[in-house]
């Protein structure tokens, strides 16, 4: 499918079907302590060292300022894709550079650099210094590395996965599709894989290093039966490691686009207006990024901004309803073992037992609130300074059966796959595109749907929210990205089957006519 | 043509051929850009830096791979061409993948585009952060007491290419664009805090509208969003305002590019010669208006750009195919990709559309949302204005329009007279008769 370019948030394609189920709050059994081979790597091939990256701070704040940083990235994209049966084609981009920022209050300079000699970094801190024009601001004497927790182990050695070992993956799927329908005309595949390294160096002697490996194996499939043809578009991926890419995993990728393409031929258009809503497990928790998550980005608060603005200590929804944005999670896509201003990965609770505890913060808003930040200080790349941004947004289950809550919403929508997604942040106003579902009749699941805008509202929503399952699922997808101000990063969703009460469906039919 | 960036490409494709490469396309950019955000009357972000890269595309045979670098040192690029050389003989071979018969490249029109700003060299970093503050104080004072947040800014960036390949393409390009404007915040009932904007871009710099019109006309938009309201489902006339029309076009066009033809995901592959669309429904790709946002002498693939008529009286005349889909489908290419898109204006301003209708709704934004390529059933969230006996009355949020594009544009009942300045697709008004809106 293809898809609108959002400014909030925009992914390719996912599933409710995702694989890891998790408890209320996970495990550490995963973690591992920081492999010290993963250290010095911008020391070793490029010469930068404490000296360095005390001398560009020096530069940053030598015209004053609050805080400086310097955030230097080495990063490798990979794509291969397949079409009409061939893996014909692969695609490559390094990106090689060093941001430098100096903060004054809630000011920025921001200057970066594709060349790391002295001489342009130089002036790419000259020129983040050229925000402000007082004394010097003081960077801390010595740098001191940050232990963090790893949440994505992975072999260094793959930082670069061999072509020949990707494409026979690639290749499997395409076969699969074929020899699983005889609707399927059409099939293409993929596997897509970066690493990033980056250094982080603040004016307050902290010094962070990380790898973020993000992967992910996709397969789109069209099919035509009866004069129909649909589409549809699977993955599976997060910050993974190769082994993670099995045959049994292409098999179970062949089978749910398949799965997907055959619902769709028996698809009708609901009718449209307000009606219950139903979100399955999984990759809805898009719904709680557009409806909550964006609103509460504290830079969005701190401006007022937000429809949030003044709601912190506020009920906001029923006591079952608990909200997390968590960077810890094993794995998943929006985890960060330290976010790109150097604070350690973590998990923040958005709304506790219905009340709304903490917004999402960067260096510049926790010291606006008082209040430590939350390490959602994200950037897209060295080319961009960081903003509070999401990481795997969630809300942990419940105690009803999802058989249940589907019975008590009667007659409505049930939401299986989102596609994409969009808020307002000042009115609280959101969308999201459902690209698989069905009708609820009587309580029970019926013909599929697809194809339609679901128009809430954030507060309203939230306040909506009448029924939560015990069956939170985590998506695990590797696909998922979310655009702000012009910044894309990569996040991920949970969600347990939920009723919203009323929500506006965009349908081609009044309510009560044909569908 | 810059002189530096033709030798590193000359030198990167030879270096590719070299290696083993049979064919090479190679492309250096380089942007220099700055950006400058007010807010509380200081600045809030100023940016600044260029950057530059090198994208390769490299064949052996039918074997092909694309590769970008920023690290430009001969050393460092050597041995990175080299290695996209040995990877690119891991790809499967398609018989499909060339460079284009170079008789395509034949027949450029050699003209002045007025794409790039002489003067851009000279805007000081005063003339920016006065734009930035002025636009600032404007919007502060228009939107007057319920002002929460006023964003104003300025970016602007000079950008160049030049593109060689090894069967005789030689294209370069140089461009200038000035971007000023705001996003603001008011206050509105309850928790609800309206937020518009208004940019408005020129490739050079005194084309740019005065500061006051911008920060005015953002301030005005978001006046505009007070009181929003869902109303109930119905179906009404709608007229798309001009800068958002690209939003609900953009699925329309889905339908009409090889790749999707090709691979079965287009509703419109069989629709060439027909009539889909409404007798006003006419779209036109003109790559040569001076100083345009979309205006250029080649495509991607190195065709000269010439003028086309995609969509005539609703009726397909073209389908939008480039060199590599062109070979799939057995077919002349065309063009792989859009450049000035026009929708020929009508004689009416949109507030005299609204007296001419009635009662309907303007909308002015959308929200979320997606198209179908394969289906053409599409279906996304809008905000606007009701209006009534032709005067807006009452705004409108959290609704909704679907259709399919097959159906869709057959109401398209009239056109505005004010096609979109800032941006290359200059679309008017447009207006749909009996369009079910969602609400309530």
């Amino acid at each position: 499918m293809n898809h609108i370019n959002r400014r909030t948030f925009l992914k390719n394609s996912a599933s409710a079907g995702g694989m890891l189920l998790l408890t209320p709050y996970l495990s550490g059994s995963m973690l591992t302590s920081f492999k010290s081979a993963q250290t010095g790597y911008f020391e070793r091939e490029f010469g930068i060292d404490d000296e360095i990256c005390q001398m560009l701070l020096e530069k940053a704040l030598s015209k004053g300022g609050d805080l400086a940083d310097v955030y230097f990235e080495h990063s490798l994209e990979n794509w291969l894709n397949l079409e009409d049966g061939k893996v014909s084609r692969s695609y490559g981009n390094v990106l090689l550079g060093v941001g430098i920022r100096t903060v004054k209050g809630d000011q920025v300079g921001y200057g970066f650099t594709q060349e790391l000699t002295k001489e342009s970094m130089l002036s790419a801190a000259a020129t983040a210094a050229s925000l402000v024009n007082e004394s010097a601001g003081t960077v801390a004497q010595s740098l001191k590395l940050l232990k963090t927790q790893n949440y994505y182990p992975f072999d260094p050695s793959m930082v670069e996965i061999p072509l020949e070992s990707k494409l026979p993956l690639v290749k499997a799927i395409n076969d699969k599709c074929f020899a699983l329908s005889n609707h399927i005309v059409k099939v293409s595949a993929g596997f897509h894989d970066s690493t990033k390294r980056i250094l982080i160096a603040t004016s307050d002697g902290v010094k962070a290093e990380d790898i973020l490996p993000r992967n992910f194996l996709y397969a789109s499939t069209v099919g035509e039966k009866d004069g129909r043809t649909e589409q549809s578009w699977y993955n599976f991926g997060g910050r993974r490691d190769f082994s993670y890419y099995t045959e049994k995993l292409t098999d179970k990728l062949a089978e749910e686009v398949i799965k997907r393409t055959e619902k769709l031929f028996e698809a009708i258009q609901p009718p449209a207006g307000e009606m219950p809503v139903v979100l399955g497990p999984g990759v809805t928790g898009i719904l709680l990024h557009e409806a909550i998550g964006h609103g509460m980005e504290a830079d969005f608060n701190r401006k007022k901004i937000s429809t949030y603005s003044t709601m912190i200590g506020k009920k906001v929804a029923e006591p079952f309803v608990t909200i997390i944005d968590d960077g810890t999670n094993p794995q998943q896509l929006g985890s960060i073992n330290v976010d790109d201003e150097g604070i350690p990965g973590q998990k923040t609770v958005l709304v506790e037992n219905g009340v709304l505890t903490s917004y999402l913060h960067d260096k510049i808003s926790a010291k606006h609130y008082g209040v430590e930040p939350t390490g959602n200080g994200r950037r897209q790349s060295f080319e961009h300074y960081p903003q509070p941004r999401m990481r795997n947004t969630y809300m942990l289950s419940g105690d009803a059966n999802p058989e249940d809550v589907i019975k008590t919403a009667k007659n409505g929508i049930y939401v299986e796959d989102i596609s994409n997604g969009q808020v307002k942040i000042g009115e609280g106003d959101f969308a999201f595109y459902v690209s698989q579902g069905r009708m609820i009749e009587d309580g029970k699941l019926t013909a599929p749907v697809k194809d339609i805008n679901i128009m809430g509202n954030g507060p309203k929503m939230l306040e909506n929210i009448i029924m939560v399952a015990n069956d939170l699922e985590l998506h695990e997808g590797g696909a998922g990205s979310c655009g702000k101000g012009g910044q894309s990063v990569p996040v991920s969703f949970g969600l347990p089957t939920c009723l919203v009460k009323s929500m506006t469906v965009g349908g081609t039919q009044q309510k009560g006519g044909a569908s | 043509m810059n002189q530096q960036m033709y030798d590193l490409c000359k030198w990167a494709k030879d270096t590719a051929l070299n290696n083993g490469a049979t064919d090479c396309r190679a492309r250096m950019t380089r942007r220099r850009f700055v950006e400058i955000r007010y807010r509380d009357h200081k600045p809030e972000v100023v940016k600044e830096a260029t950057t530059r890269g090198l994208n390769l595309n490299i064949y052996i045979g039918g074997k092909f791979s694309s590769q970008n670098t920023p690290d430009l040192r001969k050393d460092a690029l050597e041995s990175f061409i080299k290695k996209a050389v040995e990877n690119t003989g891991f790809i499967e071979d398609d018989p499909y993948r060339s460079l284009p018969d170079p008789k395509y490249y034949e027949g450029r029109t050699e003209m002045d585009l007025q794409l790039s700003d002489p003067e851009h060299g000279n805007i000081t970093a005063e003339q920016r952060h006065k734009v930035a503050k002025t636009i600032e104080q404007v919007s502060l004072d228009k939107a007057g007491d319920k002002v929460i947040s006023v964003e104003a800014g300025m970016n602007d960036s000079e950008w160049e290419e030049v593109i060689l390949t090894s069967n005789g393409f030689k294209g370069a390009m140089q461009t200038t664009d000035h971007w000023a404007g705001a996003s603001v915040t008011i206050a509105d009932e309850g928790d609800r805090k309206p937020n518009g904007y208004f940019w408005a871009g020129a490739r050079s710099f005194e084309d740019m509208p005065s500061v006051k019109t911008i920060g005015e006309e953002a301030a005005a938009r978001t006046l505009d969003l007070l009181g929003a309201k869902k109303i109930k489902t119905e179906s009404l006339p709608v007229i798309i305002e001009n800068r958002v029309a690209g939003n609900v076009l953009w699925g329309f066009l889905s339908g009409l590019y090889g790749n999707n033809i090709q691979q079965k995901r287009s509703f419109l592959a069989d629709k060439k010669g027909k009539v889909v669309a409404g007798k006003l429904f006419t779209i036109k790709d003109d790559p040569f208006i001076k100083k345009g946002f979309g205006s250029r002498l080649y495509d991607g693939d190195g065709f000269p750009a010439r003028k086309r008529t995609i969509v005539s009286e609703g009726r397909i005349e073209e389908f939008l195919i480039d060199w590599y889909y062109s070979r799939k489908l057995e077919c002349e290419p065309t063009t792989g990709g859009m450049s000035n898109l026009i929708i020929p204006p009508g004689d009416k301003s949109p507030e005299a559309l609204m007296k001419d209708l009635g009662r309907g709704i303007h909308i002015t934004g959308f929200i979320g949302g997606n198209s179908n390529s394969a289906t053409g059933d599409f279906s996304i969230g809008i905000i606007g204005k009701l209006f009534e006996n032709g005067v807006p009355v009452q705004s409108v949020a959290e609704m909704n329009i679907a259709d399919n594009h097959l159906n869709f544009w057959n109401k398209l009942s009239a056109i505005g007279n004010d096609p979109w300045k800032y941006g290359s697709w200059l679309t008017p008004s447009l207006v749909f008769d009996d369009v079910l809106v969602a609400g309530m």
